[in-house]
């Protein structure tokens, strides 16, 4: 889910105006041939129903483990069965019931955490993070788990329209440069950064699969992700509890410095910008 | 400044004016915040306004005639809000972080129906889009370049994944063979060939793999003895009419390195869109040739009609969304056409009695029906092969 953004992240609003501006003044003119574009997508739904495959049996642990009390565990499982969401959610956004009961947060009902249709991770996450337990969560947790089913059932038999796949590239930097910076998507388990590298991950997908395309027709545009990703990339990789091992995850966001979260600001807003006009630039507007 | 005047306490009358003065300040943000709200209204923006409020939409129910239209989207909440046209459970088009007092347009090319706005909280309730149908509808757009990119790479999935099974189930096979076990050689055969029909259609763009995974005995010069006959039927003629393993192997082996081969083909071939509906009715007909005679219709032959219905129904399904919009009556015909063939077949799997002529006339009939209705396709797509 991405609704809220802090009062303080003005440059979002702005974000929303940039790109609408970018789609107007590039126009339909790019040479890829359509045909071109069909490997890609093609390839983009693979990668999406492996990480959906990932993301059944990880929520088939977590809520196993949310169903037997065992917290620690729960816990522990929490980030890394979301991960595979985060990537995917350009795609798992299309079903707004589901994205609503999986991974809607407190912010979206008038009573918060109160509020009965409150479910899914974050409403675990509540539990889990902040009371400590998992008292009274057996049904969510079954909630959860029939609910990802009924995405991955959905999701097979979905033809991918090409301009959300294009498109989610940027969705997913915007989602970033919204609510993963600001660190109010985990705020009680404070592991945002693992959904941060998740949709990371998931936009450069993207954009790799599009880069030979791209690159035809505007090798500087191509260059300048690179390297604006890869700046991502490293300020996150600082973060990481072991360099050589990306399954075991990174820090608290709480330990993420100041400085490092202006640092990353940067590179995610013109992040969200360039990879705006990916349609424009493939012909998909 | 200098330090003493720093402790001077203002005056009360200096503090007056300086509430005075602020509140003025702030009726003028006021006042300049609802002239920018207003600024919407001007006649330049044909888009329809939705002031979205801590409760819900405004209005909350928006009539629009169907084609492309624009939205201004005003956020008059205390929060950033995002605003969603839905189609069911489906988001057509959404705009997200609006930040309180801002406004966004948002530009949706809507069908007539009726659809729902989220508003804001997810609590809030759901606003209606009613789209009616206008005069543009009276003639329908050519599809789009891009409107094939969709159905295309959903097809490109769907072959990779029926490969990955034929090379489980080829491997199968061949172990099964090799080891003399009849019984799994049969059932690994069954699941091959069900998969190897479903890709009828690309395998039918190569005529030599084609030729040696499907061709029949009757193909060749020196029919079931012929050198160059392997594939499916080589394989079936050995495992159910002699009900043995024996001699297969070498069949197994060059049927797993064949679908190798396919597997590489297709990698790196584009499938032409005229192909995907041209080609289903293509295989139809090529099982219809097998059946022109009066021989009875027997237990393979349908067990292939079978996968090769399923095969097409994944192609109907890819091509009904561009059919509903250029052409309906072309999609009913089809599907009813595909429907009645699949209810036959099912009747047929579910009826322990054998089958009798009229059976098979049917059967013939209803998969005529379906690939005549195939070859409508491209034509009411404007389509050349």
């Amino acid at each position: 889910m991405k609704t809220i953004i802090p009062k303080t992240w003005l440059a979002a609003g702005a974000l929303g105006l940039v790109s609408s501006t970018m789609t107007l003044t590039t126009t339909a003119h790019a040479d890829v041939a359509p045909a071109a574009l069909v490997g890609p997508v093609a390839d983009y739904k693979l990668y999406v129903l492996d990480n959906l495959e990932q993301l059944v049996s990880h929520t088939e642990d977590f809520t196993a483990a949310v169903q037997a009390g065992d917290v620690d565990k729960a816990q522990a499982l929490y980030a890394p069965t979301r991960v595979y969401y985060e990537r995917i959610e350009p795609i798992a956004e299309l079903f707004a019931d589901l994205d609503a009961s999986i991974d809607a947060r407190e912010d979206d009902y008038e009573k918060g955490v109160e509020d009965p249709d409150f479910t899914g991770f974050h409403r675990l996450e509540y539990a889990l993070f902040h009371d400590n337990s998992t008292q009274g969560m057996e049904t969510y947790a079954l909630g959860l788990m029939d609910d990802v089913n009924d995405l991955d059932g959905r999701v097979q038999d979905l033809t991918f329209p090409p301009q959300t796949v294009v498109g989610g590239a940027a969705a997913l930097m915007e989602e970033v440069a919204a609510t993963k910076v600001s660190g109010e998507e985990d705020r009680y388990s404070r592991t945002d950064l693992w959904d941060f590298q998740g949709n990371v991950d998931g936009a450069r997908e993207i954009f790799d699969l599009f880069k030979p395309l791209a690159a035809k027709e505007d090798a500087d545009f191509v260059a300048r992700v690179q390297d604006n990703f890869d700046d991502v990339e490293a300020t996150l990789a600082d973060y990481r509890l072991d360099a050589d091992d990306p399954n075991a995850g990174f820090e608290s966001y709480d330990k993420v410095s100041d400085a490092d979260r202006r640092a990353l600001t940067g590179p995610v807003t013109v992040l969200a910008e360039d990879l705006s006009t990916l349609r424009g630039v493939l012909g998909l507007n | 400044m200098t330090r003493n005047a720093e402790l001077v306490p203002p005056s009360p009358r200096a503090m007056r004016l300086g509430l005075v003065m602020s509140f003025l300040l702030m009726l003028f943000a006021l006042g300049v915040f609802i002239l920018s709200l207003e600024a919407v209204r001007t006649p330049n923006d044909d888009g329809y306004r939705v002031d979205v409020t801590a409760s819900g939409c405004e209005p909350n129910r928006l009539e629009v005639p169907a084609g492309q239209r624009t939205f201004t989207v005003v956020n008059r909440s205390d929060r950033a809000i995002e605003w969603e046209i839905v189609d069911g459970v489906m988001v057509l088009a959404e705009r997200e972080n609006i930040a309180p007092g801002l406004r966004q347009p948002l530009t949706a090319t809507l069908k007539a129906g009726d659809y729902a706005m989220t508003c804001g909280l997810l609590s809030n309730p759901h606003g209606t889009l009613h789209v009616v149908a206008g005069e543009s509808d009276a003639e329908t757009p050519a599809l789009s370049t891009t409107a094939f990119v969709g159905p295309l790479a959903e097809y490109r999935v769907y072959t990779t994944l029926q490969l990955r099974k034929l090379h489980r189930s080829a491997a199968e096979l061949r172990d099964a063979i090799a080891a003399g076990d009849l019984e799994a050689a049969q059932q690994a055969y069954r699941d091959a060939r069900r998969v190897d029909l479903h890709l009828a259609m690309p395998i039918g763009l190569f005529s030599d793999l084609d030729q040696r995974l499907n061709a029949h005995a009757a193909d060749f010069e020196q029919r079931e003895n012929d050198p160059a006959f392997v594939g499916f039927q080589r394989l079936a003629g050995g495992l159910f009419e002699q009900q043995s393993t024996a001699g297969l192997n070498g069949a197994a082996e060059q049927l797993v390195a064949d679908v190798d081969t396919l597997t590489a083909r297709l990698k790196s071939a584009s499938i032409p869109p005229a192909q995907l509906a041209d080609g289903s009715a293509r295989i139809l007909e090529t099982w219809l040739d097998h059946h022109r005679d009066d021989d009875a219709i027997g237990q393979h032959d349908l067990a292939d009609l079978v996968a090769l219905t399923e095969g097409a129904d994944k192609i109907v399904s890819l091509l009904s969304p561009l059919l509903e919009s250029q052409s309906p009556a072309t999609l009913h015909t089809l599907e009813a056409n595909l429907a009645a063939l699949q209810r036959d077949l099912q009747a047929d799997a579910d009826s322990s009695a054998s089958r009798s002529a009229a059976d098979d006339a049917d059967l013939l009939q209803a998969t005529r029906a379906l690939a005549r209705s195939l070859t409508g396709i491209n034509p009411a797509l404007t389509l050349e092969g």
